[in-house]
């Protein structure tokens, strides 16, 4: 990505012809669902809020263009099923709340402006759920090793930026150092945020491994030294792990006013004209894709967030939500269409799995149903990272079959529904008193 | 459009079972040019033989019992050009014909096709041509590396396998550096065998023949019959080594050392594998 292809592609950002419509989703995060706060028909400003949670663990959600709304209504969603959307249709100008701009806030404000504004981590929980912890947090990691977001967030124009983020960050949480996270190949990354660091208390750590938003615990581990628990988060550990997008988007809260309403997305795969576009909030793939040169073929395959461990998607017309950093489109070739065969326990799974599990042992156990045996296996442990996948020789689909068998293993711990029977229900009604045999006056014929 | 919709990862890496079958294939197959120098056209016939006879038995199996074909995997090829490997070059053509048979029939698909051996096919095969003709099996000659060029060309060898160790180094090495074989078995194999013969005085000239190298990166590295955990690897390896000395030194035959100490290690894998689970790096110990 030179410099001229993001000046090109920001240039069509201008003149945005692809934001006719928005679809919001109301629940852009991993918690509850917000409230609707307009009606149809309201007319709603760019930057307002439009979605609202009393959950502690709610993510409110802002309207990326002014127009008004001409429904609400479950939608597709990028990572799950329908769920309930805002749809607003623009009315052509660009105004905007007044956003207010902060350039030296104080701890209280971060707090209030990051729970108001909604920022989320790529992993799902708010970003001010994860601050707002009794546990003293001493160090703060900003993650630029996930390739999808390095990709698309780390340009040289949003560099400053990103220190900036860090920067409040480590003020919100009194900590006293903070790094960040550079896969060691990415020298270029290296040099760009070493030339525009001047604190000595922030530092550059070359990593070995690509850290997913799910490796937040690895990465920890990693770094402290310290064993995490998978139901515990690194915060337990004393260290909080941003994204790039996550840094980025504290910034634009904080410093210039403007809540998370814009993301920054990398096009790529057979599509004319890859690169690098920021769009708002629930633009649909197809636009994004038009805007970047259409498609090129037939397209097979339309992942999001990454070729290794993203999601495909059922249909073009899903929206951009907070945490979609990349959109890969792939042809029918690029397909990967292969047939399972038997394992030949060439242990190269083994070899590459950053947490230390068997996943081919996993895997023909969850293939054949042994589950008990999986979680034996210690299946939770994983942390999705499909590089046991990606290297097998023989095809099989072990993250597909180790997914499977967590599916399986939580619905065996869910408590059933309690039914009641038909007799129950109507009872016998041949008692008035009641029973002598201690038997619930519902039980037969007493 | 019609989108296909499929868990990650939605790429892979493109190493199959067939690319590490067939770049062993073309080690052993160097390793059979050299085999055909030293030892003329029969070595050659051999060789051709055994294979034809695993590939067609292979093929065999799996139309009887209407499975699909899998010869293209290249693993009956690489069962049939070993066992003929490990064969002296005076035994008649007839051996490693049903050498071949009994080492993909009884030993491979007997237990339920490729990765479910119990045995290196190989190595449970040559045992038993080993038992049953042994005046036809016995090499005429014991293999001595006595200077360097021996590395190369070995004319003393008693066994195809050992004309060239040095062909079977580099080849075990590339096959490292592509991870098409895993690093730890050779290493502590290797390690052990080394260690332990000088320690307790043998000449290493008679330990160190193509056969110990073809043990160590192409028989022991055999991927059904060693453990996948890590430590379970170097466990194997040195299990391997040390099994290798004790025969070779009570025997003073230090290449059916190599062969029989496989052999004996691929009976303890699965024991060496249940009790080397690794500890995954979120567990805590309360």
């Amino acid at each position: 990505m030179t410099e001229k292809e993001i000046e090109n592609s920001s240039s069509t950002e201008q003149s945005k012809p692809y934001r006719k419509q928005v679809v919001i989703p109301l629940l852009q995060h991993r918690g509850a669902i917000c409230e609707p706060l307009i009606k149809v028909d309201d007319n709603v400003l760019k930057g307002q809020k439009i979605g609202e949670c009393d959950h502690d663990f709610g993510a409110k959600v802002h309207s990326s263009i002014s127009g008004h709304v001409i429904g609400i209504e479950e939608r597709p969603h990028p990572c799950c099923n329908k769920k309930p959307s805002i749809i607003i249709e623009s009315n052509g100008t660009d105004q905007t709340i007044n956003f207010i701009p902060q350039q030296n806030p104080s701890k209280e404000y971060i707090f209030d402006t990051l729970k108001d504004s909604g920022i989320i981590e790529l992993n799902g929980y708010p970003i001010f759920n994860i601050l707002n912890t009794q546990k003293t947090i001493d160090t703060i990691l900003v993650n630029l090793t996930y390739t999808s977001d390095a990709n698309s967030n780390c340009t040289p124009e949003n560099i400053p930026k990103l220190i900036s983020g860090m920067k409040l960050l480590m003020k919100a949480t009194d900590a006293a150092q903070g790094a960040f996270i550079i896969h060691r190949n990415n020298n270029q990354l290296a040099s760009a945020i070493r030339y525009g660091l001047k604190e000595d208390n922030i530092r550059i750590i070359k990593m070995k491994h690509n850290y997913t938003p799910l490796m937040s615990n690895l990465l920890a581990h990693d770094m402290t030294g310290m064993r995490i628990s998978n139901i515990d988060t690194p915060v337990d550990a004393g260290v909080m792990i941003s994204s790039a997008y996550g840094a980025l988007a504290v910034n634009d809260a904080i410093i210039e006013g403007i809540p998370p309403i814009e993301v920054n997305v990398a096009v790529s795969g057979a599509v004319g004209k890859p690169g690098i576009q920021k769009v708002g909030i629930g633009t649909s793939f197809k636009d994004i894709i038009q805007s970047s040169g259409g498609y090129v073929g037939e397209p097979a395959k339309i992942i999001m967030n990454g070729i290794l461990t993203g999601t495909a998607q059922v249909t073009d017309e899903v929206p951009v939500i907070k945490s979609t950093t990349e959109i890969t489109v792939q042809s029918i070739d690029e397909v990967v269409r292969t047939k399972p065969g038997p394992c030949i326990h060439c242990a190269r799974c083994v070899d590459v799995c950053p947490v230390n599990i068997l996943p081919a042992r996993i895997a023909s156990f969850s293939n054949i149903g042994r589950y008990d045996e999986c979680k034996k296996l210690n299946v939770y442990s994983c942390v999705e990272c499909g590089l046991c996948d990606y290297s097998c020789p023989s095809n099989i689909h072990i993250l597909q079959l180790i997914r499977f068998a967590r599916t399986a293993l939580l619905g065996s711990f869910k408590i059933p529904e309690e039914k009641e029977s038909p007799n129950l229900k109507l009872g016998c009604q041949s008692c008035l008193t009641p029973c002598y045999m201690g038997a619930s006056s519902s039980r037969g014929g007493k | 459009m019609k989108l296909t919709v499929s868990n990650p990862p939605h790429i892979k890496q493109g190493v199959t079972v067939a690319t590490i079958m067939w770049s062993k294939i073309v080690i052993l197959a160097v390793v059979s040019l050299m085999a055909t120098i030293v030892f003329g056209l029969s070595a050659l016939a051999m060789i051709v033989a055994s294979a034809i006879s695993a590939v067609l038995t292979e093929a065999g199996i799996q139309k009887l019992s209407k499975q699909e074909l899998t010869i293209k995997d290249g693993d009956a090829v690489s069962i049939g050009i070993l066992i003929a490997l490990l064969m002296p070059p005076t035994v008649p053509l007839w051996i490693p014909v049903i050498g071949s048979f009994f080492g993909v029939a009884l030993v491979k698909h007997a237990f339920g096709g490729i990765g479910a051996n119990l045995f290196n096919p190989a190595i449970a095969a040559w045992v038993f041509m080993n038992m049953s003709w042994a005046t036809l099996t016995i090499s005429g000659s014991i293999p001595h590396i006595g200077q360097y060029s021996d590395l190369v060309l070995e004319y003393g060898a008693g066994r195809l396998a050992e004309v060239s160790p040095i062909v079977l180094i580099i080849g075990g090495v590339y096959l490292i550096y592509k991870k098409y074989i895993d690093w730890r078995v050779p290493s502590s194999y290797l390690f052990t065998t080394i260690v332990l013969a000088l320690v307790i005085g043998e000449d290493l000239s008679y330990v160190i023949t193509g056969m110990l190298f073809l043990g160590v990166f192409i028989l022991a590295t055999e991927t059904a019959t060693s453990p996948i955990t890590k430590n379970g690897r170097f466990i194997y390896g040195l299990l391997c080594g040390v099994l290798t000395v004790i025969y070779g030194f009570f025997s003073f035959n230090y290449v059916a050392a190599v062969l029989y100490a496989i052999f004996l290690a691929n009976a303890v894998s699965p024991f060496i594998e249940k009790n080397t689970y690794p500890r995954p790096v979120d567990e805590v110990i309360a």
